[in-house]
């Protein structure tokens, strides 16, 4: 059984990884274990074992892994981009106090991420969900005593934590109407889902019916978990703010593979979506994608340059999804996660040369601003040559495997808003645009930083910068080589040729039957190539190019569509004061009514007491009082004088003997 | 035959020299002397009332026995008075209160 | 004698030794605390061992709890009247057996934060073992005059805990606490009396105490003003639902729900640390097992017609405690309202009356025994080194205390609902259960569980935001180098008594059937005593 073996190599990573070595060496084991379970299982029956975890009433709740060609697909993607980021990470993270942790935390990210991919439950699902955005959040605010860091892991995990509160709710849904969370049951071939019917407004299955207005409601759940983790608008801004963690973890994280996980949800759960649902989805991604590739335009760190053309991949792949061409969005996956992690890889190799020379020169800047580099070609060759092959596939240039997936994509938004039309036909418009803004802005970013003259040569002296270390160059080396065609399709030009989309069930057979296949891609790739070109002429050379920042639109995009400042004037500050105002409210009324009884109490009992020290305890004290007044009267005839005693005994004689006198006479 | 009256007004007399001489003297010696006076004005009493009595002699004998018991409280009186004294060097009986709260 | 008593009066007889010896070993009294602690933590994990979940069902059916003792205590001949029988009757069941053990662990726990309390050692003690003899009557007192007993005993060493070992605040704090409590056990008691009016023991006849005897509708005196078939009214509304209110909102206080809920802030802050511990680990537990012991089990027709006002009362509390919390500035006042926000899902899961709903709410009462105990205890290391517990005034704490700063992350994280830690399931099933209620037994809306997933949300925002605020950043402190100094990293004992309760978490969290293995049967059982309604 591999299974087993692989099971427990998988826990290896969480567990006291105080040295890269054994991190390595555990992830390498995952990465071989996977492999043999992808060859085993490609094309193959899923497996599907189970152990029962625990019983709640008469419902107990069975766990396990389920394996078939998605997650055998994702398992050695995931694990070998971890490998590699793992080797990269030994020379990047060099001499960090805190390296053991950043060892842990990559140990548990990678656990959580393959837990979630081979997970058969959606429970299970949700928990490696949630541990893999905790691990994030920790990775993201690896270097704590930066402010900006922490605040933004805050921020990632929050917006996290939002998609959760949604795919939790799909849970609940799930649950109270099937009774059962384990995906097979759910969303097999012969699952739950596609025995459920809707008639007349009800959504019946079984026994159990609900309202139809929830089958809506459970894919928008599911659907906001997979927008908070993949980023999309209107849950999108923690990822350019997550890009404080280290570079490797950007690159790993929140380009490759945990982003992902949006996406590997829909698709494991495509049979839930209705007709609202997936246009919504489409239009969701069309729209990211655009926002997102019109930010990347104009900003300035090379990071955050990257995270917004991450969202805007990712946008890609959930139109796919919505579009229908699941297969086509799984296969952008597995690309993207390459040649993003590749250009990930390559910026930080080049931020970490430009930390070097910021140490050695003791100079006050930016190392991650663009615009202080240029013309880092000729010292750090390796790097410029595998960052270009990598930003040639994200463009999406034939003979990459970015072209590949991408024109899959379009092609198939446009086959699938011709079967819509009218308003539909905007999603795929938008997605060509959007990738002709991807040719723009990422070759901006090329020239800029590789081409021209360095900027700051004035200042520092450029023999400082080299190549990067071979740890870090070779894994360059790797993953550009995975960005080429032949490692997904011989056939460089046709998408249908690929194994990953042949790996999984088509709806609708694909046969080049309609112009889109020939004319979108030969659209594509030609405005592209001009596109190129002209970035080339305004930022390749030393010319000054030109000026837009004055402009508002340039502004609206440098600002991100100013969300981030909505959001915080809008919701934090909103749920602050509510939160201070529920506190006042708390404070002041509701314990103010608690001690108005309290006062109120404490008046009667004022009363009362003066009602009892003067009236009943006056009454008391006058009983008091005159005895004492009485005793003292007595007193006064207890001189001690014989004498006295003796008139006072004749008097009181004499009275009584008066009284009987006058009383016997009457 | 002296009238009963008269022995009765004798008596009264008596007793009350012995009442005043019991309440006014500031000398132990004189109120036990006022009180005799009182004593004897009972027995006095005693003895006129007896008449009435000739069969049992009650009056006479109740006198007879009064005195004696009055010889005795004298002795017991005097004693006192004497150990007063001793203990007080005084018999002045406003001067010793002691028996005062 | 069976093991019950001895666990109950164990603390009591370790307490009565400490008053009696002389107070120059006062060194020694927290190792006599400790020792019968020690042995009572084995007790229970004894009695768990040997718990088996399928036989000892409980609810209604003395046969079916685990280690019953029944001994005529009171028996009082009335003539004319019938006879006056309170028995000594302890049991536990699925219901109960978990608490024991919890309750055990977190006194085991807030003996160790005791080592702080400098003054007054013997009385302090003494106070300590007479209200964990007092908790564990009340989780397994069968009889309803001995648990009222039992319950009321808990009240007094608990004010004289916060009373004299408190903040600054502490009496207002404590009387506060005292007359809240008091206010719901005053009425508590007329409903136990009407009870006992209208209960007769099937057996001998005469009127009785006994609780299981109240849970079944047959042993109801005929017209009697708690018999279900009489349908009595009081002010207008059916005596039986006047009973559970009145009982409910005994509880509720204890829970504590919104708007019942201002004692709880004031009574944890002023506190000292382990009383805070005790408080929020155990004692909010007993208000959630007396609505699901005596509420749900006494009157279940009344717990199905107020089910919706549960449950709202449930979301209110959960939304307005967390976001309360995100209003403070006080460390220790944010736990406290996180408190409020977590006992909500208990409320809400068992208004759902399904077995999700009602394990959940079970796990939840659990896993925040825990949690919470957690959290005070780390709340209380901070204030114990610089007296001060503002959130502003730290800033970068992680940086010069490294290891508290991860069992703080950890604490957090696990109350937030991280998975893998028991909050997770325990939140998670209360609101499926919620949720599940109206394909069930429709009593309450599908909204309810959606607004309660908020609270989750919510409280990840209060406690990241606290991590960031506290422990993140560069060092900067509001005392200065001074406090630097002060405060040093945690020791060994604090350790101890933190991997304890981090254990128990991530157990739990893990495999969760643990603890719903030996509850399911009697959840089952309650909630098919409830349905014969």
């Amino acid at each position: 059984m591999p299974l087993l073996t692989f099971f427990i190599n998988v826990f290896i990573p969480g567990r006291f990884t105080r040295s890269g070595f054994f991190a390595i060496a555990s992830i390498a084991i995952s990465l071989l274990c996977s492999l043999l379970v992808f060859i085993a299982m490609w094309n193959e029956p899923f497996i599907h074992v189970q152990t029962n975890w625990f019983t709640i009433g008469s419902w107990s709740l069975d766990v396990g892994i389920l394996l078939n060609n998605l997650s055998v697909l994702m398992l050695p993607l995931v694990s070998g981009i971890a490998l590699l980021v793992h080797i990269y990470s030994t020379k990047y993270m060099q001499g960090d106090p805190y390296l053991h942790r950043y060892w842990a935390y990559l140990g548990l990210f990678c656990f959580s991420m393959l837990g979630l991919v081979i997970a058969d439950n959606l429970l299970l699902i949700y928990m490696c969900w949630e541990l893999v955005g905790f691990s994030s959040y920790l990775l993201i605010g690896f270097w704590f005593t930066r402010n900006v860091a922490v605040q933004a892991n805050k921020k990632a995990f929050i917006m996290n934590r939002l998609g959760d509160i949604g795919f939790l709710t799909g849970i609940m849904i799930m649950f109270s109407q099937f009774q059962t969370l384990d995906i097979i049951s759910l969303f097999g071939e012969k699952g739950l889902v596609s025995h459920a019917i809707v008639s007349e407004g009800i959504w019946i299955s079984g026994m159990h019916h609900m309202p139809a207005g929830w089958l809506t409601f459970a894919g928008l759940a599911f659907f906001l978990g997979a927008v908070a983790k993949s980023a999309q608008f209107p849950l999108h801004t923690w990822l350019p703010d997550a890009m404080e963690g280290p570079t490797s973890v950007s690159s790993l994280i929140h380009a490759a593979t945990m982003v992902a996980a949006g996406v590997f949800l829909l698709a494991r759960i495509y049979p839930l979506f209705n007709d609202t649902v997936l246009v919504l989805i489409a239009a969701t991604g069309a729209f990211t994608a655009f926002m997102a590739g019109t930010i990347a335009l104009t900003q300035n760190d090379i990071k955050r340059i990257l995270a917004f053309s991450t969202i805007s991949q990712l946008g890609f792949m959930i139109l796919a999804m919505g579009v229908g061409a699941s297969a086509s969005s799984l296969f952008h996956l597995g690309t993207h996660a390459f040649f993003k992690c590749l250009l990930f890889l390559g910026a930080g190799a080049i931020i970490h040369e430009m930390v070097h020379l910021k140490e050695k020169t003791g100079l006050e800047y930016d190392p991650q601003d663009i615009r202080n580099m240029g013309g880092l070609r000729k010292y750090m060759p390796v790097t410029f040559i595998t960052m270009a092959i990598g930003s040639l596939a994200l463009i999406a240039i034939p003979l990459t495997s970015g072209y590949l997936s991408k024109d899959a994509i379009l092609i198939e938004s446009f086959e699938w808003a011709e079967g819509k039309g009218g308003w539909y036909r905007l999603v795929p418009y938008s997605a060509m645009i959007t990738s002709w803004l991807t040719a723009f802005y990422i070759s901006r970013l090329i020239f800029k930083v590789f081409f021209g003259e360095f900027r700051l040569k004035d200042t520092v002296g450029l023999h400082h910068v080299h190549e990067a270390a071979p740890a870090m160059k070779y894994v360059l080396v790797v993953l550009s080589l995975f960005c080429l065609f032949p490692v997904f399709s011989l056939n460089p030009l046709l998408f249908e040729d690929a194994w990953v989309i042949q790996g999984f069930p088509q709806a609708d057979s694909m046969t080049r039957i309609n112009a889109f296949h020939t004319v979108v891609p030969a659209a594509v790739n030609l405005i592209s190539v001009f596109l190129i070109y002209l970035c080339f002429s305004w930022y390749g050379s030393n010319k000054p190019a030109p000026d837009f920042s004055k402009t508002g639109l340039f502004k609206f995009s440098q600002h991100q569509w100013f969300f981030d400042k909505a959001y915080n004037t809008v919701f934090v500050a909103g749920v602050l004061g509510f939160s201070r105002f529920l506190y006042w409210f708390d404070l002041v009324i509701v314990d103010g009514i608690v001690n108005l009884f309290g006062a109120i109490g404490r008046g009667f009992a004022r009363i009362s007491d003066w009602f009892d020290r003067n009236i009943i305890d006056g009454l008391v004290n006058l009983i008091g009082y005159l005895a004492g007044k009485l005793g003292k009267l007595i007193r006064n005839f207890q001189t001690g004088r014989l004498q006295q005693y003796l008139v006072t005994m004749l008097l009181i004689i004499l009275t009584l003997f008066i009284y009987k006198y006058y009383t016997a006479a009457i | 035959m002296i009238p009963l009256a008269h022995f009765m007004l004798i008596s009264a007399a008596l007793f009350c020299i012995g009442l005043y001489a019991v309440l006014s003297k500031r000398n132990a010696i004189m109120m036990l002397i006022g009180i005799e006076f009182m004593l004897n004005a009972a027995i006095l009493n005693f003895v006129a009332f007896g008449k009435y009595d000739k069969l049992h002699m009650g009056g006479q004998l109740f006198a007879l026995f009064a005195i004696v018991l009055a010889a005795a409280a004298v002795a017991v009186s005097l004693a006192i008075i004497l150990n007063v004294y001793t203990f007080y060097k005084n018999i002045d009986p406003t001067v010793i209160d002691q028996l005062r709260d | 004698m069976s093991l019950l008593s001895i666990l109950i009066f164990l603390p009591l007889f370790a307490g009565l030794i400490i008053v009696v010896l002389p107070s120059s070993v006062r060194e020694g009294y927290k190792y006599i605390a400790l020792a019968a602690v020690i042995v009572q933590v084995l007790i229970s994990a004894y009695i768990y061992l040997h718990f088996n979940g399928e036989v000892f069902t409980g609810i209604a059916d003395q046969n079916k709890y685990q280690l019953v003792e029944r001994l005529p205590w009171i028996s009082l001949n009335l003539g004319a009247m019938g006879k006056l029988q309170i028995d000594y009757f302890l049991g536990l069941d699925g219901l109960s057996m978990p608490f024991m053990l919890l309750t055990s662990v977190v006194m085991l726990v807030a003996l160790l934060a005791s080592w702080e309390i400098k003054i007054n050692l013997k009385g302090y003690f003494a106070l300590f073992l007479l209200l964990d003899t007092a908790i564990l009557g009340v989780f397994s007192a069968l009889d309803f005059f001995l648990f009222y007993i039992f319950y009321e005993l808990m009240l007094m060493p608990l004010y004289f805990l916060i009373g004299i070992w408190g903040g600054v605040r502490r009496e207002y704090a404590a009387i506060k606490f005292f007359l809240y409590t008091l206010f719901g056990s005053v009425f508590m008691l007329l409903v136990i009396i009407g009870l006992y009016f209208s209960v007769t023991d099937p057996a001998t006849g005469y009127h009785t105490f006994n609780m299981l005897s109240m849970m079944d509708a047959k042993n109801y005196v005929e017209g009697s003003i708690f018999s279900a078939l009489a349908h009595n009214e009081l002010f207008g509304v059916s005596a039986r639902l006047l009973g559970f209110i009145v009982l409910f909102i005994a509880f509720a206080i204890k829970v504590p729900i919104v708007p019942l809920h201002t004692w709880l802030p004031d009574a944890h802050v002023e506190a000292p640390t382990p009383v805070s511990i005790i408080l929020a680990g155990i004692l909010l537990k007993v208000g959630g097992y007396g609505i699901l012991r005596v509420c749900v089990s006494i009157f279940p027709e009344a717990a199905i017609q107020s089910a919706w006002w549960l449950g709202l009362i449930g979301i209110v509390s959960i939304i307005y405690g967390a976001l309360n919390a995100l209003a403070q500035t006080d460390l220790k006042r944010l736990v406290a309202y996180s408190s409020i926000s977590h006992m909500g899902f208990v409320l809400l899961g068992i208004a759902s009356i399904t077995p999700e709903g009602i394990s959940g709410a079970m796990m939840q009462m659990i896993s925040h025994g825990f949690l919470s105990s957690m959290l005070f205890f780390l709340v209380g290391i901070i204030y114990t080194r610089v007296h001060d517990r503002e959130i502003p005034h730290f800033r970068g704490l992680a940086l010069i205390m490294p290891k508290f700063s991860a069992f703080i992350m950890i604490a957090f994280f696990a109350s937030l609902g991280l998975p893998g830690f028991s909050a997770f399931i325990a939140e998670a099933f209360s609101l499926i259960g919620a949720f599940n209620s109206e394909s069930i037994n429709g009593l309450l809306p599908r909204w309810m569980a959606v607004c309660g997933t908020l609270g989750i949300l919510l409280s990840a925002c209060y406690f990241l935001w606290t991590l960031q605020r506290m422990f993140f950043g560069e060092t900067r402190l509001f005392g200065g180098e001074k406090w630097k100094i002060q405060l040093t990293d945690v020791n060994a004992r604090e350790v101890t008594a933190l991997c304890i309760l981090t254990a128990f978490a991530l157990v739990l969290g893990i495999m969760p059937s643990l603890a719903f293995d030996k509850m399911n049967a009697s959840v089952l059982e309650l909630i098919r005593l409830v349905n014969l309604k």
